[in-house]
């Protein structure tokens, strides 16, 4: 199951068909192609990951979607010497609405009167997983090791600059109609104080979400997603 | 109340569980190192209850062996300790013992009675209380009757003060007849005394035991460097059956607080199942709890253990 799986052609039609009529309402629409064509050019994605990709795409409706292939740290290539073939994928895109929010965090925010609509969109990792996978704590250790510290990518942040300015661009025309200064200002306080958080890890550490598969027994192709949390981060009361 | 016991307090070890029979231990534990346990005493005339429960506290064999090895308790095999503390046991300590049961056992009654005695007094003003406001109330009715002249409710009060007059009389003299009658029943037990079941041994038994009594500290299931971990950061665990996991982690008192983390240990290599993760997530989220999966990456050691909180997406 884990072994890579070339695309079938249904994922090969699918990403090809939205290749040619990329929508417009991506934010960045430049990138969009070349993105596509390592996709579909790299045989060594597997199928899995395209499944998951799509679903978030035309399901989730994630955009400025990208692939990562990850280079298992040292711990995780001693566990794995048996499968060296075996690559773990992730992708990363920015959700249509804010995903989670820590307990502590969404109080930060009721008490300066701000909204999770207010805040810029962050981007997310996710870990294609399929259902019958075996993983072990070593492995999923090893991905948390390669994530990003503070969930921001070096060779994302050009994208990341843009997708910032545009939400502050938006938030400004919105602070005009009303009375939005002290929200700017709240805002502004907020990104502050949440840079300081992340280095405490006081609104939890490093984060993503876990996609699984159904695959097996009469899989009807559902993806399920979890957000799993480095170390014991609180849960949220919803 | 004395309530810190000499340290290291002996944790009993009883046909394969640990037991800990004294209250000032138990509350000590639980206040001073988050060791909860659970209460698994029932009332002998009720074997089948299940709510409620008191002493004997039983441990889980993880939050005895952390007890041990913070130094704050020790095992003791409690059947060896049993025998050999009888048989070395003399007959002058045995009536000393007797003695001191007794004493204790009429101080006992002695705390009842008083009790008692207060309520009694405490019941006796409320009536006498009662009696007065109606005398006053019936009073102040007749007296307002007669200014205003109408005749027959006048004509026909009287016989109602009477009424009440009587009827406050019998109130009373029953009163005072219940009351004799139990001043007659508490006099009688004066003198004897209250049948007292001490939890602990240790007052005939020695406290510490000897060193052949001693038992090494106990074995471990394989999640226990999961346990000491979550324990030193400083939640309160408990045993997780009932939620379908490991161990429940408290963020503080059980009492006071919900739980925040179904817990599950695996071990580093160990092949995990997604559908296992997949359920306790959901299961977790669905009661407004984390699951936290969790193991030691170097084998027992405490300092390297990760965790990992799954909750469910939403989406």
């Amino acid at each position: 199951m884990t072994s890579p799986i070339l695309p079938s052609a249904l994922t090969t039609l699918i990403s090809s068909f939205t290749r040619e009529t990329s929508p417009s309402s991506n934010p960045s629409p430049t990138h969009k192609p070349t993105q596509h064509q390592t996709l579909s050019a790299n045989p060594q994605t597997t199928a899995l990951t395209l499944q998951v990709l799509h679903n978030l795409q035309h399901q989730q409706l994630w955009t400025s979607l990208q692939i990562h292939e990850l280079h298992s740290g040292p711990s995780a290539a001693a566990a794995d010497t048996t499968d060296q073939t075996q690559k773990t994928h992730l992708i990363s895109g920015i959700p249509p609405h804010r995903l989670y929010t820590h307990p502590d965090e969404q109080f930060y925010l009721l008490e300066r009167g701000l909204r999770e609509e207010d805040l810029e969109l962050e981007r997310m990792f996710v870990l294609p997983t399929v259902q019958g996978q075996t993983w072990s704590l070593r492995r999923l250790a090893g991905v948390f090791d390669a994530l990003p510290e503070g969930q921001d990518t070096e060779g994302l942040e050009g994208e990341e600059g843009e997708e910032r300015a545009g939400n502050v661009g938006m938030e400004n025309e919105n602070s005009n109609s009303g009375s939005g200064s002290s929200k700017a200002d709240n805002l502004k306080e907020y990104y502050e104080y949440r840079k300081q958080a992340r280095m405490t890890k006081e609104w939890g550490g490093k984060r993503m979400l876990l996609a699984m598969v159904d695959r097996q027994m009469g899989g009807d192709s559902t993806v399920v997603y979890y957000v799993v949390q480095d170390g014991a981060v609180k849960p949220r009361q919803n | 109340m004395d309530s810190d016991p000499l340290l290291p307090v002996p944790i009993s070890y009883i046909a394969g569980s640990y037991f800990l029979f004294s209250i000032d231990a138990v509350t000590y534990l639980r206040r001073e190192h988050h060791i909860c346990g659970v209460l698994s005493g029932t009332l002998p005339q009720i074997p089948q209850q299940n709510v409620f429960l008191g002493l004997p506290l039983k441990l889980m064999p993880e939050e005895a062996r952390l007890l041990v090895e913070k130094g704050v308790a020790c095992i003791v095999d409690e059947v060896k300790a049993q025998k050999e503390g009888m048989r070395a046991l003399r007959e002058a300590d045995r009536q000393k013992y007797l003695r001191e049961l007794e004493s204790q056992g009429a101080h006992a009654m002695r705390l009842q009675t008083s009790r008692k005695e207060q309520q009694r007094e405490e019941a006796l003003r409320k009536v006498e209380a009662k009696k007065a406001a109606a005398a006053a109330a019936a009073a102040k009715k007749t007296t307002a009757n007669v200014g205003s002249g109408e005749e027959q409710p006048a004509s026909a009060h009287p016989d109602d003060a009477a009424d009440e007059q009587n009827n406050q009389n019998q109130t009373s003299r029953r009163a005072s007849t219940t009351s004799n009658s139990t001043t007659s029943v508490i006099a009688a037990p004066y003198g004897t005394t209250m049948g007292i079941t001490p939890a602990t041994s240790h007052p005939p038994l020695p406290y510490a035991p000897s060193a052949a009594q001693r038992l090494p500290a106990p074995a471990v299931p394989a999640s226990y460097p999961l346990f000491a971990r979550l324990h030193a950061d400083g939640y309160y665990l408990s045993p997780g059956l009932r939620f379908g996991c490991q161990y429940l982690a408290y963020p503080g008192d059980p009492l006071r607080f919900h739980s925040h983390f179904l817990v599950v240990a695996a071990d580093w290599d160990e092949e995990l199942d997604l559908m296992a993760v997949v359920a306790g997530g959901r299961l977790g989220t669905g009661v407004k709890k984390g699951f936290l999966i969790g193991g030691a990456e170097q084998v027992d050691d405490a300092d390297s253990v990760r965790t990992f909180s799954v909750e469910w997406a939403g989406m």
